[in-house]
């Protein structure tokens, strides 16, 4: 197996584009739709069926590649993965617009170079129990890079890793880190870059296989996806499991095997779509809540949640930080005291909103959290 | 065909890119291995631009500004500064040897401190090897 170009035809047929009825609920829960008028799904669907091509369409740069109006369609277009496929020869006539200047794209693909030994471990405390020899192994994802470039939003992204470690040695488990972590390629898969995917992909896979771990346990809901879903497409069977940490702490901590204090506040929790549309966990993140004082839903959760409006930096602007507001204003009426996720994108892109974009605009300002950190600070002790 | 360092030097406008004039006039010698860019403030080098240029086939960046006090722009300088010691971080993730980046300061009047500054840069990417290959990374 290996990059293999599907044709225009073949990808609408693989992911069903001809079955569309034309009802458009894909663009009625579009979020790109809704906050820039001139994307819809439903008329490139129909420019597809109609003329047989998609003429460039730069509109498929702004999809966030959800998955929402896969969610919500009835006739099982899979739209999200069809534009997935038709941006590899997109790429050639129009590329994405990046976002800050590019570094996050430069990083992958230096990180994907055989020549490049990255060395993301530098977070690691005393305090965390880390067995080199353990059979579990943490994969840590991009967080440290994005602790260095976002250290002026928030200065505690670090705390994420470190966190995740404490609930896992809570229940027991000691994990080993890889020496030489890549890149997992989720967004360079998902931007149509096959190659540096591939690449990627590989290394890590490779990486993996040469420590002879069972599981591989990830809390970035991307790698996850990558991890889980993505590389068997590429590779076939890995040859070891692929799991979540926020899916395994809403475990341990319903079957009580992570007692958690009660905080005594109530928060509203925003699903990660790789999280819940792609990878269906949806109930775990909730237990955690519910295991550390209230959890109160907004009116847009669970499967059908709100995207947190950037995907892959690339197209942010004016309307995607409208929309990153909504949500937060959102979270402020259900009078939660703080809104949490579990994706370290999706709480950049809050903590962006909130700090730069807000103003003077008060009824935004509601504090954003990460899941794993806040369970891993109200561990209750013995 | 031996190999020879390719380093990019970010060379602020009013500061080390005069410098860098001077030295020429003055014909000072200084290894033809650097491309020099002009930019008109140290501070404008965006820690994505020093990365892309590792991405690349860089084997060393450069970036030269004005000495404390003296920038153009007040303090532009300050903001290089910032923004190298980010870019030092990022680069310790990526496992890649932090020498490679040289931050350093060559005023208007400076010929001889450009020539020696990158003849010291260029001899030293030179010990430390090819970024595609050279063992010192790691």
């Amino acid at each position: 197996m290996g990059v293999v170009q599907a044709t225009l035809e073949e990808s609408a047929a693989k992911y069903k584009v001809s079955n569309c009825i034309d009802c458009g609920k894909c663009t009625w829960g579009c979020p790109v739709s809704r906050r820039a008028g001139d994307f819809s799904p439903r008329r490139v669907v129909e420019d597809y069926v109609g003329a047989g091509n998609l003429a460039g369409d730069r509109g498929l740069w702004e999809c966030m590649t959800c998955g929402m109006c896969t969610q919500l369609c009835t006739s099982g277009v899979e739209f999200h993965e069809f534009v997935r496929e038709v941006r590899p020869s997109l790429r050639r006539l129009i590329s994405p617009e990046t976002t800050h200047s590019d570094v996050f794209q430069i990083i992958q693909n230096v990180s994907s170079f055989s020549h490049v030994k990255p060395r993301t471990n530098n977070w690691v405390t005393v305090d965390l129990e880390i067995d080199p020899n353990s059979s579990t192994l943490l994969f840590v994802g991009c967080t440290p890079y994005f602790d260095v470039v976002f250290r002026h939003l928030r200065n505690d992204l670090l705390e994420i890793p470190r966190a995740t470690v404490r609930l896992l040695n809570q229940m027991g488990i000691r994990p080993r880190l890889l020496e030489h972590e890549r890149c997992c390629g989720h967004d360079a898969y998902w931007l149509g870059d096959v190659d540096t995917f591939d690449r990627l992909a590989k290394a890590n896979i490779e990486a993996i296989r040469a420590t002879g771990v069972d599981e591989v346990v990830t809390f970035c809901p991307e790698c996850y996806a990558a991890l889980k879903d993505l590389y068997p497409r590429f590779v076939g069977d890995l040859g070891f499991r692929v799991r979540s940490a926020t899916a395994m702490i809403g475990e341990a901590v319903k079957s009580r095997r992570i007692m958690l204090r009660d905080s005594g506040k109530t928060m509203t929790y925003h699903d990660p779509c790789r999280l819940s549309r792609h990878s269906n966990i949806i109930q775990e993140p909730r237990e955690i809540l519910k295991g550390m004082g209230g959890l109160v839903e907004m009116p847009r959760s669970g499967s059908i949640s709100a995207c947190c409006g950037v995907s892959c930096w690339v197209n942010c602007g004016a309307s995607a930080k409208e929309w990153q507001l909504d949500r937060l204003r959102e979270a402020r009426a259900t009078g939660a005291q703080g809104l949490v996720t579990a994706c370290p994108k999706c709480l950049v892109h809050f903590s962006c909103a909130m700090h730069e974009h807000s103003g003077q605009n008060q009824g935004e300002v509601v504090p954003v959290s990460d899941i794993h950190v806040l369970a891993s600070g109200s561990i209750r002790g013995e | 065909m031996s190999w020879k360092p390719k380093i990019v030097a970010f060379c602020c406008n009013w500061c080390a890119y005069a410098g860098a004039d001077l030295a020429g006039i003055s014909r000072r010698q200084y290894s033809p291995n650097i491309r020099i860019l002009r930019v008109m403030c140290s501070g404008r080098v965006d820690p994505a631009l020093i990365l892309k240029c590792y991405e690349q086939g860089a084997d060393g960046v450069m970036v030269l500004g004005c000495h404390p006090g003296d920038c153009h722009y007040l303090a532009g300088n300050e903001e290089a500064q910032k923004r190298v010691e980010s870019v030092r971080e990022l680069l310790g993730l990526l496992g890649i040897d932090d020498r490679r980046l040289l931050l350093e300061w060559v005023s208007a009047s400076e010929g001889d401190r450009f020539a020696r500054v990158t003849n010291d840069f260029v001899a030293r990417i030179g010990e430390l090897g090819p970024l595609g290959g050279g063992a010192s990374d790691s």
